[in-house]
């Protein structure tokens, strides 16, 4: 291999390990600093025994789940050249600070990250080796990232982190963050109260690796100590609701009691941050807005299956005008292109996060990322075809109430069909222990469509490792690689799976029906269909739309769990639904179908009973031929 | 590859206190430069506030605190004494036995050498058997400043180690392949003067690391 050809995979290495230290460094920073978005308990996995997701192993660190922000920075930190400053923002009670106060709260930047890629400006000239000297720089970033994991404890600012996410407490302060690619810069009095501290750079040919920080040498200034517990107050107007968005409808008990969790921490909700900041987002209190914004795929909410296309979705809601970190009005460049092909829009992301499983280190000589456009023309028809069946997916919300929670938490918010609000905070609420599952139900039913219509990746990305990959899983999309699906097939999946997977993790919505975690054997059967019988399946569950809209899920659910036999009359598939329970007992559902079993069956029957006569006649026919 | 050898802070502690500040120390080094798959794992200490970082792998903490263990033991036998533990970690080179040396040669790379000075304060013990009726204030206060300055000092100590970690990093020799934690080799020697095995132990090791001079 000469210099020329090395040329082209190497930058493609380059931008790789840029743009996988600036999520890891997120992650890192995120999880050091910001108690919403820490897994609840983290104890369980610690031992290295389990599972570890290709994509975190990236710097030989593994961290776990990554936070839902950070599968937001593929998408808005577009240019790698960019810098990344995370601020972490203290909101307190503001004492002697009127100006600033929403609501009585004022919020400081008790921290500043910056992590860039440093371009310089005169380039030296390239090393001789590359691919030795990537290696190189890859080493001496993980040293760099444990360097960066191990001062995170040291500063101040982990303190105030340790009490808000280990105390069962509530404070009268929060942690929230920001991510942008520019910033504010600080006042005087503010730089005063400030150090600086900056890691020695990683050299990354032709630029180099560079974290900073500047952050507030003491937190005892802040009246900072645990509050009284309010009660728990009902805003009405979340993000999501009836009022502020007409196209909703919502079931009335729902209404109401979601949003407490913004008033855990004891801190009022505020008015949407006055100012706009594009190509950035934040989180806590701008947490709906976040969580809006920034999964715009997540669509207004209840159409949870917006449309396949995340990136369709026309324009931030009204509600939160000036909360709105990004625009999606006037997309940006380089995603434009994408966003016009309708399953393309995610290639360009998704090319890159294949990567992770081609590159995850020690690397492997990468593909060159020019492979999509070969396979999607390969399958034109059937990308038209998914993409027409697509929309006739499961009608209408979650109408949480009538399933599986027959015994929910009325007061939990997170039984409320209602948006995302920080999903992780959600999750962190142990009653909400069945809902992840039920969302991995959505997961699998979209990214088998989504899959299918994402037959993107270069050829020769194994079966086997994309086997592999799904094992590496939590389990969720164990099922979307089946063992008969062609490699590239196999792998679009779990591409898709890569970005939907995650993007379904931001889908805090409960489900009508809550069935448990997929039973792989199961799965892998169902997913051994093809692109008809996916269109089967939703033609078959359109007739049923007279009949409750939660039966119809339920129905479609257990049709699609159970589907082992490939090609066979609807008939029997409604039988073969009809012999399997759904675990946790879709109770009115059950109920529901209970008269279907038996009018089916003697449907069945008499069907049987007319081909057996006929059989029977024609061959006595035959007999009678045969000895005439 | 030349060695690169860090010394650090010099540090002031208790006897009780040893366990905890060695055991955050190594694992932090350790933590620094081990540089295969890692789980980190967050462990506070209990005298001090201050939260280290491991590298999550049993075999490494069990290694680790018989190490402590030994140096406890050497402390006991020799008290208020400087000493110093070295952390070094070395590359294994398999060479053509010869007879001065085995076949399997350690290249050192880098070398720690963590200062401690164990300090036992007998005034501490009498004031407060003695004079257990009286308000021991002035001796806890005394106590609680030590303490907060023996903090500073361990974080000091930190904050040097992972200025050094990142300031030289070329000397470090590319990571072996492996799964699971992978670590480069290393070892902790407890050099005292005092003890004659020390000079021994330098002298193997001068002949294991196989400077061409030493034999010649």
């Amino acid at each position: 291999m000469d210099l020329q050809s090395n040329l082209q995979p190497e930058s493609g290495k380059l931008e790789q390990i840029v743009s996988q230290f600036l999520l890891k460094s997120l992650h890192i920073i995120l999880d050091s600093r910001v108690p919403s978005l820490r897994p609840h308990d983290r104890s369980g996995d610690l031992s290295l025994g389990s599972q570890v997701r290709k994509s975190d192993k990236w710097f030989n660190l593994v961290l776990g789940d990554r936070p839902a922000a950070l599968d937001n920075l593929n998408f808005w930190h577009r240019n790698v050249m960019d810098p990344m400053i995370i601020d972490v923002i203290l909101v307190h009670q503001g004492s002697n600070s009127p100006s600033m106060a929403v609501g009585g709260s004022v919020e400081t930047v008790i921290e500043r990250w910056v992590v860039q890629y440093e371009y310089p400006r005169v380039v030296a000239a390239q090393p001789s080796e590359s691919s030795a000297y990537y290696k190189k720089t890859y080493k001496k970033s993980i040293i760099l990232l444990r360097a960066l994991y191990s001062q995170m404890r040291l500063l101040p600012a982990y303190r105030i982190f340790r009490q808000l996410s280990t105390s069962s407490r509530t404070y009268n302060f929060d942690i929230i963050y920001k991510v942008s690619s520019f910033s504010d810069p600080f006042s005087r009095a503010e730089e005063g109260m400030m150090e600086e501290h900056s890691f020695p750079a990683v050299e990354a040919y032709p630029g180099r690796l560079c974290i900073s920080v500047t952050y507030r040498t003491t937190l005892s200034d802040f009246n900072l100590e645990p509050s009284t517990s309010m009660p728990p107050k009902i805003i009405t107007d979340y993000v999501g609701s009836p009022n502020t968005d007409p196209l909703r409808s919502l079931p009335s008990s729902g209404k109401g009691v979601s949003a407490t969790s913004f008033t855990l921490r004891g801190v009022q909700a505020p008015a949407p941050v006055p100012s706009q900041r594009p190509h950035s987002w934040t989180s806590g209190f701008h947490r709906a807005a976040f969580s809006a914004q920034n999964q715009p795929f997540v669509g207004s909410p209840p159409a949870y299956y917006p449309s396949p296309m995340p990136y369709d979705y026309p324009s931030p809601p009204a509600y939160y005008p000036s909360s709105m970190p990004y625009d999606y009005p006037s997309p940006p460049t380089d995603i434009h292109g994408n966003r016009v092909q309708h399953y393309r829009a995610p290639t360009h992301q998704k090319a890159i996060s294949h990567d992770d499983y081609q590159l995850s280190p020690p690397f492997s000589p990468s593909p060159s990322p020019s492979s999509p456009s070969y396979i999607s023309n390969a399958y034109p028809m059937q990308t038209r075809v998914r993409s027409e069946t697509a929309p006739v997916s499961i009608p209408l919300p979650m109408t949480s109430r009538s399933f599986r929670h027959l015994s929910p938490n009325s007061s939990d918010p997170n039984r409320s069909s209602l948006p995302p609000l920080s999903p992780r905070s959600r999750r962190t609420d142990p009653s909400s222990q069945e809902s992840p599952s039920g969302i991995t139900y959505f997961r699998k039913i979209e990214s088998l469509r989504s899959g299918e219509m994402q037959p993107v990746t270069a050829n020769h990305y194994t079966g086997q490792k994309v086997t592999r990959d799904s094992k590496d899983d939590s389990g969720r999309f164990s099922g979307l690689l089946s063992s008969s699906g062609s490699p590239r097939i196999g792998f679009s999946r779990s591409s898709s799976r890569l970005s939907f997977q995650d993007e379904f993790d931001d889908i805090d919505f409960s489900y009508p029906f809550d069935v448990d975690d997929v039973d792989t054997s199961d799965f892998h059967a169902s997913q051994n269909l093809d692109g008809k019988k996916a269109s089967e399946f939703t033609s078959q569950s359109l007739p049923i739309g007279r009949k409750s809209q939660d039966a119809a899920v339920g129905e479609l659910v257990r049709m699609l769990r159970t589907a082992p036999p490939l090609r066979q009359d609807p008939s029997c598939y409604s039988s073969h639904s009809m012999k399997t329970e759904l675990e946790g007992g879709v109770a009115t559902a059950s109920g529901f179908f209970m008269p279907r079993k038996a009018v089916d069956a003697l449907e069945e029957l008499r069907s049987f009973r007319d081909m057996k006569d006929l059989l029977l006649s024609k061959s006595g026919r035959v007999i009678s031929k045969e000895e005439a | 590859m030349n060695c690169e050898v860090c010394q650090l802070k010099e540090l002031e502690v208790e006897h009780f206190e040893i366990r905890e500040v060695l055991r955050c120390i190594l694992h932090t080094i350790v933590f620094h430069r081990a540089l295969g798959l890692v789980r980190p794992k967050d462990v506070d200490l209990e005298l001090f506030d201050v939260t280290y970082v491991q590298c999550g792998d049993v075999e490494l903490e069990k290694k680790i605190d018989e190490k402590i263990e030994h140096f406890i033991s050497w402390v006991e036998k020799h008290p208020n004494k400087k000493s110093q533990i070295c952390l070094s970690f070395y590359e294994v080179k398999n060479k053509q036995p010869s007879w001065f040396t085995n076949k399997i040669e350690r290249l050192y790379w880098e070398q720690w050498y963590i200062n401690l000075n164990v300090a036992q304060h007998l005034k501490a013990h009498s004031s407060k058997s003695h004079n257990s009726k009286v308000v021991v204030d002035p001796g806890e206060e005394e106590r609680i400043a030590r303490r907060a300055a023996v903090e500073a000092s361990l974080r000091e100590v930190l904050f040097q180690i992972i200025k050094f970690v990142n300031e030289k990093k070329d000397h470090v020799p590319p990571i072996p392949n492996g799964d699971g934690v992978v670590y480069f080799p290393h070892e902790v020697t407890i050099p005292s003067s005092s003890d004659s095995a020390f000079g021994m132990d330098m002298i193997k090791r001068m002949l294991q690391t196989g400077h061409p001079t030493m034999l010649s």
